[in-house]
Order: structure tokens, then sequence, then C-alpha cells
């Protein structure tokens, strides 16, 4: 037996598709367990109170890195079969900025308003709407910014192919990465934390 | 030591759980392993079918006669097909094995199928992967089958002395492999013919085949 199972016809479309809901909705509980379900504690990241945002998500990167690594490995994954999304740079760049304004402004990101909505949040319920009405607008104006759309692309590239390194190499220095976030957030919290208290006095 | 660990909080734990996964993966070699590689889209579209090194069968059973070593004899098929039968000296290694294989990249390395198809493939894969003296056997087993288990002579009721001497090369060869000769004029003689038994000596059917040819007078 080797993952991924779906590519290597363990199961048909339809199982797949149960597959993913339950995926989803254990997907949807962690993030309402990890606190993302609440915009201040989403948009407290923006300003630097509260890194919970950046804990979570550089767990999540670790986790997954390490497993698929070891897994694949092992022989057990093959990794050459798992989708990478092609990078195309300015269009991904804008595109990113974009979708980091939304955050701040509306407290949550496409996956966390479902979860907030799930909650019964109804600023998220506002969100939701905007963001279909942001689907509508770019699937209406899609064919006069599919130049810019498909612009700069580098095809499905990843770090190690990139710099030309190791893949193992790559694999320590994210989690030094994120090991240093990690202390830096810690950090910058309690300082956060004691300004806050010294105003307050 | 112990102490220190036990006094650790379970983030710090899990910190040092995942430097040492890290440390680990820098030695641990590439996920990707043998499942991808790198094909310069240019060279593939630039392989022509002269590149593919390519063995006669008539040449191949020339040098298994003589009992030559230097090259590895690749059977590509299932194992249960392979036990059936396979061409002397052959090893058995189906195309997702290839890589895994003790092949060597500096081996003569002979590969053959049922056809050209699977061969052409394995060949292509081993190629890719940097191994240099890949071969198939042109047109496969079935080829094999064809022109030196059961090969047909095209001599009529009175054969030259030429035609006499290849006949009687082709039934050797064919002979020492353990098939047998045809004739033109024995078409009924055709459908029986099966493969040899691969431990069983054949010597009894080939005296009979023999006779035969004798009285077809070929």
């Amino acid at each position: 037996m080797s993952a991924p199972f779906f590519k290597f016809d363990y199961f048909g479309t339809d199982v797949s598709l149960i597959i993913a809901f339950l995926i989803g909705i254990a997907f949807g509980i962690a993030l309402e367990k990890g606190g993302f379900g609440r915009a201040t504690i989403l948009a407290a990241q923006f300003y630097f109170t509260n890194m919970r945002v950046l804990k979570v998500m550089f767990t999540a990167i670790i986790t997954a890195m390490l497993g698929l690594f070891f897994l694949s490995v092992i022989g057990f994954l093959d990794l050459s079969l798992i989708y990478l999304t092609p990078t195309n740079v300015m269009p991904n760049l804008i595109g990113g900025l974009v979708a980091g304004v939304g955050f701040v402004i509306g407290g949550y990101c496409p996956g966390t308003s479902i979860v907030a909505v799930a909650t019964g949040k109804i600023d998220a319920v506002v969100y939701l709407i905007g963001m279909f009405f942001g689907i509508f607008v770019f699937g209406e104006m899609f064919p006069s910014i599919e130049e810019f759309f498909n612009s700069t692309a580098m095809g499905s590239v990843t770090l190690p192919q990139f710099f030309n390194i190791p893949y193992g190499v790559i694999v320590f220095l994210v989690v030094l990465m994120a090991i240093g976030a990690f202390t830096a957030a810690e950090w910058g919290e309690k300082k956060m934390a004691n300004k806050s208290l010294e105003k307050k006095v | 030591m112990k102490k220190f660990f036990s006094n650790l909080s379970a983030e710090k734990k899990l910190a040092m759980f995942a430097i040492a996964l890290g440390i680990i993966a820098v030695f641990a070699g590439d996920p990707y392993g043998k499942n991808s590689l790198k094909i310069n889209a240019k060279e593939l579209s630039l392989i022509s079918s002269d590149e593919i090194g390519k063995v006669k069968v008539e040449d191949l059973a020339d040098d298994i006669i003589k009992s030559k070593s230097d090259f590895r004899l690749i059977d590509l098929r299932k194992s249960e097909e392979y036990a059936k039968y396979n061409i002397p000296n052959s090893e058995n290694i189906q195309v997702d094995q290839l890589l895994n294989s003790d092949l060597q990249r500096n081996e003569k390395i002979i590969l053959y199928s049922d056809n050209d198809i699977e061969a052409t493939q394995a060949w292509f894969l081993l190629k890719t992967n940097n191994y240099k003296g890949v071969n198939i056997i042109l047109g496969g087993l079935n080829n094999w089958k064809e022109n030196i288990l059961f090969p047909k002579c095209d001599c009529g009721e009175n054969p030259t002395i030429e035609q006499k001497h290849k006949h009687d090369k082709l039934a050797a060869v064919s002979k020492y492999f353990g098939g047998n000769i045809q004739t033109n004029s024995s078409e009924e003689n055709l459908v029986k013919n099966e493969m040899p038994q691969l431990s069983a000596p054949t010597g009894i059917i080939l005296k009979k085949t023999l006779g035969k040819k004798k009285r077809e007078g070929c």
C-alpha cells in the first residue's frame, strides 16, 4: 500500500468526495480548536499582540513537511504524485497582498470564515457573502486579467529545486526557521503584554 | 539530564523533537528518490529509434550457444509467464522493479518482452536513469519464437545446397533451444507448436519432427 491513495486508485471519485468531506470537517474542528474561528485573534496577528496565527501556521507547516518528507523517504508516499500549485510570481504577489488586506479588514481568511459561520458569527456571514461576491467579480473580469494571471510563470517549483539544495537541508532550515519564529513570537508577546500593562498602570 | 528534560514544557519538547527530525532529514536522502527524474525535453524529442540498441534474435542465439556471458538478459514479463518459458540465461525483472534491481549502469543489458513495446518502455526508463549499454531484442519473444524456436524453412521440394545448409543451421539452432523447424508443406504442424518445457528434455519431440522433415523432402 502506498500513498497518495487516490492517485493509486485505492478508491474512486465518489469515495474521495466522502473522504474530502471528513477531512474538511476535521480541518474545521482543528481550526476552531486553535482559536481561528474568532476574528479578534486572527486580526491581532497583524498588530503583533497575539502571535497565535503565526505559531499555528508554522506548526502546521513543519508537521506536514516532516510527515511528508519521512513518509516518502521510507517509500510509503510518492511525492512526485502530490499536486503542486504552479508559481506565477507577480500574480501570486498581488493576489497574496489582496488576500492579506482582506484578512486584516475582515478578520478572517476564507477557510476560517467558514469555521466562524459554523459557530454562528454574524461578521463571518457578512465576510462569506463578500467572499462569494469577490469570486463572482473575479470570474466576470477574468478575461481581462487572464494575461496577467498567467504571466511570470515558473511552473511547479519547490524550494530545493529552486535553490538546488538537497531536500533534507531545506527541511532542516525550515524547522530552524519555525523554531526561531516561535521563540521570537513568544518574546514579542511578552514584550507587548508588558507594554499594555504599563499603559494600564 | 533526565531532570532537564522533565522540566521542559510540552512545547519545548515538541520543538526539540522537530529539530531532531530536521537534523535526521539532512542525512535521510531525497524524498523523491527513484520515483522522479529530470528529462530534458529537447533531448527526449531528439531520441531517434537508431539510438535504441537493438539485438537480432539470431545474434542473441549465437551468443547464447557460444555461452557468451558479457551481458545481462532481462525478461520483463510477469513471473508466471517467465516460469512457463524464457530464453536461456535470462533473469526475470519487471519494469517497475528495474530501478531497484542489481543491474549496473555499466553493464550490457538486453531487454525483452513479448514484443517491442514493453522493452522500449523499459529501455527509456533505464536510459533516462543513466544506464549506458541498454539494448532490446528486436521483435521480442514473438520474434524469438518465430525465427529461433520454430523457424520456417523457405526451401522447396528440391533444395539447393545453400538452402540445405541454411536449413540445417536453422534446425540445429532451434533444436538447441528445444524448438523445431517448420516446413512449408506441413501447415497443420504450425498450430501445434508448444513452447519448449524448461526442464524436461525435448529430445523425443525433436526426433519426431525431424523424421517428418525428412519425409517431406525439404
